[in-house]
């Protein structure tokens, strides 16, 4: 059995052998294919509770990965942030001595919740230029609010 | 409305995020039907070999026991009862319902037709190379109840009586 502590690298794993049959093409497929077929609990939380649903899906998901972080919620302003100090998943991956981290393996991030809260009516902003130190920070803003 | 902010320390929580079953659970539909199942097989089988490599070194020093260290380690993680039997040459282990099935019925994942050779293919890679080799006796599709068989190889087994 592979446990969930254990999925990162399977993840990780993933990434590369998909790359290797399809070269990056494959990769971004498998992403859309992921966040069609495996958010739906973010996508149901966002149409139901709006900005605030992005509030409820990652209290709910960086609890239980051990995430260090700093969350804001703004519903004012319309605009929702996570900061990520420490990612649990990069983190791992960047301590494995067995196993490289894919050489992309952040980017995944980008595509999933890009391609649920665009639709919504969302604007989406992903930093990742912390990424080789495990930090990131995401923005999810109103379209609305924009002007 | 207040702006709300939460903050939170690795330290504040245990690791133990039972969805990622359902994200492996689409990505193992996801290779089935796009590359065809030999490639679940070799996914799964390639990414034990590696990312076990510390375990795969430790059954080298400790045989079968390493094997059901990490077992029991799992499936008490994972707040499941696995039942062992342990010798020098054989492990028989016997689960009651796999907990990643338990967790992705109970929260409407899709559970990859495939699931099994998590068991299979991982066990597989693991013993690649090493003195025992996997068999899955038993694999229920619904609950994912499962007996396996890890047993030392006839090949290295005859090789150490001839030593003697």
């Amino acid at each position: 059995m592979i446990s969930c502590t254990e999925f990162i690298p399977a993840y990780s794993e993933l990434f590369r052998y998909l790359e290797e049959k399809g070269g990056r093409e494959e990769v971004q497929r498998f992403w859309e294919y992921l966040s069609d077929n495996f958010l739906g609990n973010l996508r149901e939380l966002v149409e139901e509770h709006g900005l605030r649903g992005c509030w409820m899906y990652w209290s709910h998901t960086l609890n239980e990965e051990a995430a260090d972080f700093t969350m804001e919620l703004d519903e004012d302003a319309g605009e929702f942030s996570i900061t990520m100090h420490r990612c649990p998943s990069k983190g791992m991956l960047l301590e494995l001595e067995q196993m490289e981290p894919y050489h992309d393996y952040c980017a995944h991030c980008d595509t999933l919740y890009r391609r649920v809260l665009e639709p919504l009516g969302f604007e989406y902003i992903f930093d990742d230029s912390g990424c080789d130190e495990a930090r990131c920070r995401l923005v999810v803003r109103e379209r609305e609010r924009d002007d | 409305m207040a702006k709300e902010v939460m903050h939170r320390e690795a330290s504040d929580n245990e690791y133990m995020h039972k969805d990622f079953h359902g994200a492996l659970s689409s990505a193992l539909i996801y290779l089935e039907e796009r590359f065809g199942p030999e490639s679940v097989r070799e996914y799964l089988r390639g990414f034990a070999t590696k990312y076990y490599a510390p375990l795969r070194e430790e059954i080298a020093e400790r045989g079968l026991e390493a094997i059901a260290d990490r077992l029991r380690r799992v499936y008490e993680a994972e707040g499941a009862d696995v039942c062992m039997k342990l010798s020098d040459d054989e492990l028989i282990v016997t689960v009651e319902a796999c907990p990643a099935i338990t967790h992705m019925r109970a929260n409407n994942y899709a559970v990859s037709p495939m699931w099994e050779e998590t068991l299979r293919s991982v066990n597989e890679g693991i013993c690649e190379g090493s003195a025992f080799e996997f068999e899955l006796l038993d694999f229920d599709e619904l609950t994912g109840a499962s007996t396996g068989r890890f047993s030392r190889r006839e090949d290295t087994a005859s090789d150490e009586e001839g030593s003697e």
